[in-house]
């Protein structure tokens, strides 16, 4: 049984209508267009980025912060900390509101790890987003509309699967996040057309499953 | 189902692993809003129906469920641009002195610039000014002034008939009346200006109206005692929808005799002139009096 679905859950989420200026500052707020926070947790953090971005092409909100603790939701701080916060900000409690309920949408039913051997031990992040939004356009330096493969695995699969990946298919590499991350994983950012960006996903998901069949290829 | 899932189930299959995936997390159920059910008769309440009998006005028309009848939507775009129409005529430059009128016009130069700036419509330009100091008569007792206002249409239909009309109640109770002039781009204040020059004791702008839905050609009069630049509204009297459907022209030039006889008496205009003595002559206008059937006139004929 391989390529199962890891589904993420959600552990909190929250908001905060009028936050207090310092702390809309502090989090990348810009009191000047912001007034609410809305914050969400989840034991799986890069499904959570895409559910962020997600939430950007469905209300006013912009992701002002979102980050990964260090070591992933194996070591969290508590039973509410997950793997990931993150904060988005907009003018209003409504829109905000209407962003947070995106994200939560797409953690339910879209982005989520897969597993790459029998006991899903290999987690693997091969996910494809067909039109990205604000937050990933600014932060992968795109447009927003642009495809992009979210490609994410353990250092060593990883490295296999985005050079399978980059060879297979017409895409380019926005950013590559070599490992340690934050939850010691690797991860990249390809982005081309459409269909590109699934061949590349396929190759990438292939090439992890192939690592973690076959570890030692010296034997 | 999300298309990372779908690819990643190809890719099960490609890669030899046949046992299905656990279905996907389901969807929240939305539930359909109810059934709505459109009726298609008219309901019409028998009382409104029975008052729009004595109104042009858009009373007694019905609903078809929560919507008009089409019937009525279509008369009400057809008088609508009959409206817009009336808004967009303009008074021709030689109206006025082909008609025997002294011509007039206020500091507007185009008619944008017309509906755009009411301020440089209550001022004569020079020519005019200069005009009117030359030819008019002055120290006179009532000062008419046709003008076009807001529909050219009604001052050149209707507006002469009330001129001479209202002239001749004027001349007939022995008061002086000023030279018949024809202000163009003209809003309701030009009144004190002329009034001011010519030394009238009472000027009278009769000036097309805001055309409302079926009366682009309706005529407002308003009168004001002793015209100086910078009366207000409030020391104003007026009349408004002055057509054939509405006030007759021959009507309203009496009752507007009435008024400014009032304004004689009282020495002043606006709310604190007191209308009481004038109740019983004013007739209908104080409420008084009986109205005949009025008919709609429809502008669109409808198969049904």
């Amino acid at each position: 049984m391989i390529l199962e679905p890891i589904l993420p859950t959600v552990l909190a989420v929250r908001q905060i209508h009028a936050a207090a200026p310092a702390v809309l500052t502090s989090y990348g707020g810009d009191p000047g267009r912001h007034a609410s926070l809305g914050l969400i947790t989840c034991d799986q953090d890069d499904p959570t980025y895409v559910a962020l971005d997600e939430a950007t092409k469905h209300a006013d909100v912009e992701v002002v912060y979102a980050r990964s603790f260090y070591a992933g939701s194996s070591h969290a701080s508590g039973p509410l900390s997950g793997e990931i916060l993150g904060v988005l900000a907009g003018p209003n409690p409504t829109e905000v509101e209407e962003g947070l309920r995106a994200a939560v949408r797409c953690l339910e039913h879209d982005a989520c790890f897969y597993g790459a051997n029998d006991d899903g031990s290999i987690a693997l992040f091969p996910h494809v987003v067909t039109s990205i939004g604000e937050y990933f356009a600014r932060e992968g330096g795109l447009e927003m509309g642009d495809s992009m493969a979210y490609l994410v695995a353990p250092p060593m699969e990883a490295t296999v699967g985005m050079d399978a990946a980059l060879k297979a298919a017409d895409v380019t590499a926005a950013r590559i996040f070599g490992p340690p991350t934050e939850t010691n994983f690797a991860a990249a950012w390809l982005t081309g057309t459409l269909s590109a960006c699934e061949a590349a996903a396929l190759a990438f998901a292939e090439g992890v499953v192939e690592v973690a069949r076959q570890p030692r290829e010296d034997r | 189902m999300s298309t990372t899932r779908e690819l990643m189930t190809q890719l099960r299959a490609r890669m030899g692993c046949a046992d299905p995936l656990p279905p996907p997390p389901l969807a929240t159920e939305i539930t359909p809003p109810p059934a709505r059910v459109f009726p298609t008769t008219i309901e019409r309440n028998g009382y409104a129906e029975a008052a729009s009998h004595h109104t042009t006005a858009m009373v007694g028309i019905g609903a078809v469920g929560t919507r008009y009848a089409t019937d009525i939507v279509l008369q009400f775009q057809a008088e609508m641009a009959v409206a817009r129409e009336a808004v967009a005529t303009e008074l021709p430059p030689d109206w006025a002195a082909s008609h025997g009128l002294l011509p007039l016009q206020s500091r507007v130069h185009d008619h944008r610039e017309f509906l755009l700036r009411p301020d440089l419509g209550r001022r004569l330009d020079d020519d005019s000014l200069a005009r009117l100091r030359a030819q008019a008569d002055k120290g006179v007792d009532v000062q008419p002034i046709l003008a076009d206002g807001l529909s050219g249409v009604a001052c050149m239909e209707t507006g002469l008939e009330l001129l001479a009309t209202f002239t001749r109640e004027c001349e007939t109770r022995g008061w002086r009346v000023g030279t018949p002039m024809c202000a163009r781009f003209a809003r309701v204040w030009l009144s004190d200006e002329v009034g001011q020059e010519v030394g009238a004791r009472v000027a009278a702008i009769l000036l097309g109206e805001r055309p409302g839905l079926g009366t682009g050609d309706g005529l407002s009069a308003y009168l004001v005692y002793e015209p100086r630049i910078g009366k207000t509204d409030s020391e104003r009297n007026m009349m408004s929808n002055i057509h054939a459907r509405g006030t007759p022209p021959a009507q309203a030039a009496r009752r507007l005799a009435l008024l400014a006889g009032a304004m004689f008496d009282q020495r002043r205009s606006g709310v604190t002139l007191d209308l009481a003595p004038l109740a019983a002559d004013l007739g209908e206008a104080a409420g008084q009096g009986y109205r005949e059937p009025q008919r709609r006139e429809r502008l669109v004929e409808t198969s049904k």
